[in-house]
């Protein structure tokens, strides 16, 4: 919505194509806040801001696209909050912050713990005054290229049915993860990662496929998330023994280290057995019911529901669960691909500003600038170029694929490879990695890829056909799957949320800083490398 | 744990309806949406609903069980399952069905959008081109109204819209006093002239089933009674409504008690008076209104008055006056020294919990 927005001003034509209703995107889950170096809670500078990134990033992060991103992300903020947004105040009345992890300051602005709600909120109300089309519940399946150029998306229409193809100039992925990869993830059903699957088909590369993020905080059985919040606001991870366990791992930053630190620190005490039923705890307790029902209102409200835990009174259990992709469709800081007219913003994207690990606050302020730059830049392309041009063979294929699958009588419904799939991920492709898990898990996505072949579809019908669009949701992820392994495997060393305790204990700047890349060659996944940019900060040794 | 459900299966297309009853194996901690789920896997892959998150924030899944609107992903079947009850699902009310238990949602966003839901600050500009600087008291009118996931639970329960599909309703309503209430929002009256409309905030029938059921605590009922109270104090009284609410304030003050007999003359004025001249001199025949010379005065008088001046003189006569429904800030009455529960919630673990070192 923040590419179309600025897209729009820019004086393009723009239309937004949704598989959900906009307001149902799952930025708008993200609870705790936004980072930008306002300033308003204590000193802060863009500098800071754009070392930590670095730093958390495991200095994977391209330096210059970070520091593009924590340069603009204060007037973003204040774009926001001039739209309306409903920011929590400071006493003078000012956005308020709070502390984050592996921040140098307390630098999360926030709206209690419903931030990323409220500006979903605020981006579809200015949707609503510059009156833009949106093609609600389209599901996007593929890019059309034609000329080296993408000239638009094949949709399945899920209200009307039937394929609808989109003619445009230049198009913005915007499509973000895919959590639903991992069973125990904080992400939406929706989150299957489209648009990465998408662009990676159209010839487009993905990067970094192995940097998926494991919050350390989320609940048991499904994955929902605790916001980290909780942690600024000041809560204790604790274990079976009442011990603040990080004293051992992060004695610093203790609760307020990275992520990657912490899930893995959680991963090993519940591994050595100092787990309660498979969780730590997350005790909140000392903060006081004023300040829960303030300011983490809605965590207390999540906790009752799914745990059966008022947090006023007890400790929540909480666990690492897939969180959040630092890979993506490979892009430059304007968004830009390596296909002409396709761009690429927001969880679908790699710039890269998050690296081998992502600090908290920051996923919402890269979709805000980093929407807003590739819709600036999409917007002068389309100005300066005229034609569209979809050819017919490029919809009839769709429609020849489709029906094939449509036609299948007999097969395989897709939960049984969904939920495989789901659960290898966690099992060898999870928090802590190992060689001989990692092949097995290549075998695994290649024989459940294999039975996808004849997947069955039980829904013939045209409307509200849902059925078909998870079918081909789970297509995706495969694809996707395939990807992240083979990264995976390449990484000898441990970096970020790639972590190899058992062959490859340490990070390697020697051989490993760098970017996987993955491309699609001939239906299955070719791996390459991309150099890191560096500006200013050389990379040293990672403590909290 | 077996779990069933009967599911109102529909399809807009060939008009087609009927009641099914399916039955699956399921882990204890369910929710509704969960159990919907394993049905579209396992059993029937036509059945027709909406999902997202399964958190409680994007809004997607409301319907009805029972009769009554729920999020299905708030809502747990452990209970149910365990009392042998099998609830019945159904699509949201108030809204046109397209299939199964999707409905369709455009009357909703059209009412959505014809709130103008956009802030609106006029020529006013932050002091330092930065944030516009408001407290958080400010900012706390507005709480709850921004809450709203529009999921649509408020609109498929609203007895005004059922009789009046062309009412705001709910929703809308409260989108609406999200921004009248937004220290930075400039068009206030504009927006209270439009609300004010015939299908607007005077409609309400005050039946408070939006209240009860918004799963995110939004009390859309509340909002609408701010808008009023702000239309009035503004002077936007033009609405039956508003004069109907006029007078049972200038009764109060100046006997203490409710003065009937001028009632429809004042809100409905003297031409529609007259018309019911007959109707009323019936009542009259039966003892029904008390004659209007001289006024009836209550002995504590005083006290009302008093109370009228303490509203005015602490500006409670707007927004401000209404009574906040409790659970949208969790705000209930909680008292940690007698060791009062806030809520009990429906499962309690039964194992001991360390408490922290330091």
């Amino acid at each position: 919505m923040r590419a179309a927005i600025a897209a729009h001003d820019a004086g393009v034509d723009v239309a937004i194509v949704s598989k959900l209703h906009p307001t149902r995107s799952h930025s708008g889950a993200a609870e705790g806040g936004i980072n930008a170096a306002l300033g308003n809670a204590s000193e802060d500078d863009p500098e800071t801001h754009a070392y930590d990134t670095v730093k958390g990033s495991d200095y994977l992060g391209d330096q210059d696209a970070i520091e593009i991103l924590c340069n603009e992300a204060p007037a973003d903020v204040y774009q926001l909050e001039n739209w309306g947004a409903v920011f929590s105040r400071t006493e003078d009345g000012r956005i308020a912050q709070r502390p984050f992890g592996a921040a140098g300051a307390p630098r999360t602005a926030y709206a209690a713990d419903i931030t990323g709600h409220v500006l979903l909120q605020v981006l579809y109300e200015q949707l609503i005054k510059r009156d833009l089309p949106v093609y609600e519940e389209f599901f996007a399946w593929r890019l059309v290229v034609k000329d080296d150029r993408c000239q638009g998306v094949i949709c399945w229409d899920l209200m009307n049915g039937g394929l609808k193809t989109i003619g445009a100039k230049t198009v913005i992925l915007a499509t973000g993860g895919a959590g639903r990869l991992y069973v125990g993830t904080t992400n939406a059903y929706a989150c299957t990662g489209d648009g990465m699957s998408m662009a990676l088909r159209a010839g487009v590369a993905l990067e970094d496929m192995e940097m998926m993020q494991f919050h350390p905080t989320t609940l048991a059985p499904t994955g929902v998330l605790i916001t980290e919040g909780c942690r600024g606001e000041g809560a204790y991870l604790l274990n079976s023994e009442g011990e603040r366990f990080l004293k051992r791992y992060a004695p610093n930053a203790m609760e307020l280290a990275s992520r990657d630190v912490i899930s893995r620190a959680e991963q090993t005490e519940i591994d050595e057995g100092r787990g309660v039923e498979g969780n730590v705890l997350l005790d909140l307790r000392h903060l006081g019911a004023e300040k829960i029902l303030e300011r983490l209102h809605g965590t207390r409200e999540l906790s009752m529901v799914f745990a059966g835990v008022d947090p006023i009174y007890e400790p929540i259990p909480v666990r690492p669960g897939a969180h959040y992709h630092m890979g993506g469709v490979d892009t430059d800081v304007w968004g830009g691909t390596s296909l002409e007219g396709l761009y690429a913003a927001g969880e679908v994207a790699c710039v890269s500003v998050h690296g081998a690990n992502r600090l908290g606050g920051n996923a919402l302020m890269e979709t805000i600038t980093f929407g807003k730059r590739a819709g600036n830049h999409a917007a002068d392309w389309a100005l300066a170029h005229t034609t569209v041009e979809v050819p017919e063979s490029a919809t009839r294929d769709a429609e020849r694929d489709l029906q094939a699958l449509l036609d299948r009588t007999e097969g395989e419904r897709p939960w049984k490879i969904r939920d495989e799939l789901a659960q290898t991920m966690h099992e060898n492709f999870g928090v802590f990695r190992r060689e001989e898990l990692m092949e097995r898990q290549g075998e695994i996505v290649a024989e459940l890829r294999e039975r996808y072949r004849r997947v069955l579809v039980e829904d013939k019908g045209t409307l509200f056909n849902n059925d078909l669009t998870q079918a081909l949701e789970l297509e995706f992820m495969l694809e996707l799957a395939d990807c992240m392994v083979v990264s995976g495997l390449a990484r000898k060393e441990s970096r970020g949320a790639h972590a190899r305790p058992h062959d490859y204990p340490d990070r390697d700047d020697e051989n490993y800083m760098r970017h996987t890349i993955v491309t699609w060659v001939d239906g299955g996944p070719k791996l390459g490398w991309k150099p890191v940019t560096m500006t200013k900060w050389q990379p040293q040794e990672r403590t909290y | 744990m077996q779990v069933a459900l009967k599911i109102w299966r529909y399809d807009s297309r060939s008009g087609e309806r009927a009641l099914r009853e399916y039955e699956v194996d399921a882990p204890e901690w369910v929710t509704l949406l969960d159990v919907l789920d394993i049905i579209k896997d396992r059993q029937d892959g036509t059945l027709a609903y909406r999902k997202s998150c399964r958190m409680m924030i994007c809004g997607s899944c409301g319907m009805r069980m029972d009769g009554a609107a729920v999020l299905a992903c708030k809502t747990r079947m452990y209970e149910i399952a365990q009392s042998g009850h099998i609830p019945v699902i159904s699509a949201m009310g108030n809204l046109p069905i397209v299939r199964d238990l999707v409905v369709d949602m455009d009357p909703f966003w059209a009412k959505f959008k014809a709130m103008k839901p956009w802030l609106q600050p006029g020529y006013v500009e932050p002091p330092d081109g930065k944030e516009h600087l408001h407290t958080q008291q400010e900012m706390n009118a507005i709480h709850k109204e921004s809450l709203c996931i529009n999921c649509g639970c408020c609109v498929s329960e609203c007895n005004a819209m059922e009789s009046d599909p062309e009412f705001l309703g709910p929703q809308a309503l409260a989108k609406g006093m999200r921004f009248v209430g937004d220290p930075r929002d400039q068009a206030e009256v504009e927006r209270l002239e439009a609300y004010n409309s015939e299908n607007g905030i005077w409609e309400c029938t005050r039946c408070y089933f939006c209240n009860e059921r918004c799963p995110k605590g939004v009390d859309p009922r509340d909002a609408i009674a701010k808008l009023g109270a702000e239309s009035v104090k503004l002077g936007i009284d033009r609405d039956l409504g508003a004069k109907h609410a006029k007078w049972f304030v200038t009764s109060a003050k100046t006997t203490g008690y409710l003065r009937e007999t001028e009632l429809v003359p004042k809100t409905q004025g003297v031409v529609a008076s007259i018309k019911e001249m007959k109707f009323a001199m019936s009542l009259a025949r039966h003892g029904k209104i008390p004659p209007p010379f001289p006024p009836h005065v209550a002995a504590d008088v005083k006290e009302s008055r008093a109370l009228y001046n303490l509203v005015k003189t602490q500006g409670r006569d707007g927004a401000l006056g209404i009574v906040q429904g409790e659970h949208a800030l969790g705000r209930i009455e909680f008292d940690e020294a007698e060791g009062a529960k806030v809520t009990d919630p429906e499962v309690r673990p039964e194992k001991p919990t360390p408490h922290a070192e330091s």
